[in-house]
């Protein structure tokens, strides 16, 4: 037990934050959440007022998933809790640990629809991993603590806690031990190693199917390993980009809608699938009937609800992937296929001789990826430029490539930068956004002014919501709806009201000094990227469309 | 006229008796693509266990919704018919 005192909710709060290692919050203030923000004032958690609570819980998440640690966001009742929402949706699609503090209002005030009132509990249910109301002070810190235990146990997730303004107030002398274990907790069985064992040494094709759980399962190494020792070809998900190391020599980047042709096309000739925490994301398997159709799987995963959602697993492997994988660690006779992808990996390579002078965004962004120091973190938003990231950036670690996954969110890249550069300050932190996308949280370039949070934001402007755009110049019969941006706003003005130092570039020519001189700033930097409206996304599988009949240009 | 074949399926939930399980229970099994043909929950207030018994119909697999509803913080066990009981299943 540690040692008593009398607090109030508010204060208890933070006591337990801070003996959970938690030493920055990201919030916005608000009626009923006033007590906890005054204890705050007393506390020595920093916190980082955000503009929008929206921007909050990306700032969260970015934290998170660039440090592999809890993010905790703060935010008042009715429409300070229902602005998380969308941040808690993307935590939860994506299996981030984001615990999320909501003030609401007094407990004899709830259900009165009192003013900013709303059943934020209730809303949680379909966003959040767990949640809490608490309505009684005692059990405050038992509530806190599991929420950091229901965060980070087996799939991570985000966890809501609710708590009444009169909590807040309330004073308390209970302490518990600081973690009270989940009931019910038993080691997962494994499946039949031998059998998983018996599929691999048997395979003639394998390919190792990574997805986003190899980095929150802190197994890259394991993975490495495995891919090193076995010499098995691999392809990354989006979110499974950096596990494999970048000079590996088997690996043939993204699979699925915007893939490499490589990875697509090596994943529907395997005859088997070592699948790594990855769940065959509509995404990734385009038409599933027609996915891969000859390989067997063995499926590694924490989830057990992962197994056999979408694709039928000849051997799963529950559990710890960390602990499991080296058991299937072993070298393999697999010569002609691998020679066979390094080949196909060769004549798919990407090419960056783009005609004229306009700015080939592709190549961009390998130019960015090139100079960037090591272990430099990236952040991107939702649409083109998100695919061209993954396409064409290099990571050297899955916590170095933040960006929305499941959920798909624009306005994530801005505030998950800040998130991630206040997680790691002394790494160098870029978002890569949109003209759409960063008008979706842009009021958080007042929060990188307010803390000058050194963020390098590389802005692709093709004055369009570009991948809509492309969308429907491919499927409805270029019938372009409500996709025109034309009218944005001047960027680098912009950048400029927010004492960011900015800069407009329109010719390729410019594009390599430009970005030395944002890597060379000493602070947050805006570059403008002003790029042809008419540039796809190449390749791209159409939807309900087999992987391997991927258009490659029109 | 409808020509999707529905499976009927009896599960028998038991649960911790916390704030709002009934309700996180439901919103599961809809959102996973079933539907509740007739429910009946009870709690035990010597051990606090709630127990649910629900009839659900769906043309998926009952195993996608045992598996999501298992993974409900407060659910002790689901069991379907006269099948065992699924046992909760954590990471260590």
């Amino acid at each position: 037990m540690t040692e008593s005192k009398t607090l109030t909710g508010g204060a208890l709060l933070f006591e337990v934050l801070q003996e959970h290692g938690v030493h920055h919050v990201f919030g916005y203030p608000g009626g009923a959440i006033m007590p906890i923000y005054d204890a705050l004032y007393d506390s020595d958690v920093k916190h980082f007022l955000c503009r929008h609570e929206q921007g909050a819980a990306f700032s969260a998440v970015g934290y998170a998933r660039a440090a592999g640690t809890v993010g905790v966001c703060l935010a008042t009742s009715g429409p300070g809790a229902t602005n998380l929402i969308t941040g808690l949706a993307d935590a939860l699609a994506d299996s981030i640990p984001v615990v999320a503090i909501t003030g609401q209002v007094p407990t004899a005030a709830m259900g009165s629809d009192a003013f900013q009132e709303i059943d934020i509990f209730g809303l949680s249910l379909a966003c959040t991993k767990h949640s809490f109301q608490v309505t009684d002070i005692n059990e405050l810190e038992k509530v806190l603590h599991q929420a950091f235990e229901i965060a980070l146990e087996g799939r991570h997730g985000p966890v809501l806690v609710d708590i009444p303004k009169d909590v807040q107030l309330a004073e308390v002398t209970q302490r518990l031990d600081k973690l009270s274990h989940l009931k019910n907790k038993v080691k997962l069985p494994l499946a039949d190693i031998s059998k998983a064992l018996d599929l691999l040494t048997h395979a003639k094709q394998p390919i190792l199917y990574v997805g986003g759980g190899v980095g929150m399962a802190n197994a890259v190494e394991e993975v490495r390993d495995f891919a090193e020792k076995t010499g098995m070809p691999s392809v990354s998900t989006l979110k499974g980009l950096g596990a494999i190391n970048p000079d590996n020599e088997n690996h043939l980047g993204m699979l699925g809608m915007h893939g490499t042709k490589a990875a697509n096309l090596a994943v529907q000739e395997s005859d088997l699938l070592v699948v790594v925490g990855a769940r065959f994301d509509d995404r990734v398997t385009g038409k599933l009937d027609e996915f891969a159709p000859n390989a067997k799987v063995i499926h590694f995963d924490i989830d057990t609800a992962e197994i056999n959602k979408r694709r039928e697993a000849d051997a799963a492997i529950l559990g710890d992937l960390k602990g499991n994988l080296p058991l299937l660690t072993t070298e393999l006779d697999i010569a002609d296929w691998q020679q066979k992808l390094k080949q196909m990996n060769i004549d798919c390579a990407w090419r960056y001789d783009h005609p004229g002078d306009n700015i080939f965004a592709p190549a961009v962004l390998k130019t960015v990826s090139d100079l960037m120091p090591s272990n430099t973190c990236v952040t991107t938003d939702v649409g083109q430029h998100q695919m061209w990231s993954a396409q064409h950036m290099t990571f050297d670690d899955p916590s170095n490539f933040l960006t929305s996954g499941g959920m798909g969110t624009m306005g994530f890249g801005l505030p998950a930068a800040i998130g991630a550069q206040i997680s790691r300050p002394h790494d160098t932190v870029i978002a890569v956004s949109g003209d759409g996308s960063i008008m979706m949280n842009v009021q958080e370039l007042a929060t990188i002014k307010r803390y000058q949070i050194p963020v390098k934001v590389v802005l692709i402007d093709n004055a369009k919501l570009g991948m809509v755009r492309q969308w429907q110049d491919l499927f409805f019969d270029g019938r372009l709806s409500e996709t025109d941006l034309s009218d944005n706003p001047d960027f680098v003005m912009l950048a400029t009201a927010f004492d960011i130092k900015s800069k407009l570039i329109t010719k390729k020519s410019e594009v390599k000094a430009a970005v030395e001189e944002m890597l060379d700033h000493d602070g947050p930097y805006l570059l403008q990227v002003k790029i042809d409206a008419a540039e796809n996304v190449w390749p791209l599988v159409p939807p309900n469309t087999a992987n391997d009949k991927m258009m490659e240009s029109v | 006229m409808n020509s999707m074949t529905l499976n009927k399926y009896q599960l028998i939930i038991m649960a911790d008796d916390k704030q709002v399980v009934l309700e996180r229970i439901l919103q599961v099994t809809r959102y996973r693509g079933f539907l509740i043909n007739g429910i009946n929950a009870e709690v035990n207030t010597g051990n606090n266990v709630a127990t649910i018994t629900m009839s659900v119909s769906s043309e998926r697999p009952i195993s996608l919704l045992i598996d999501q509803i298992n993974k409900l913080i407060d659910i002790k066990g689901v069991k379907v018919d006269n099948s065992e009981v699924q046992i909760k299943q954590h990471s260590a």
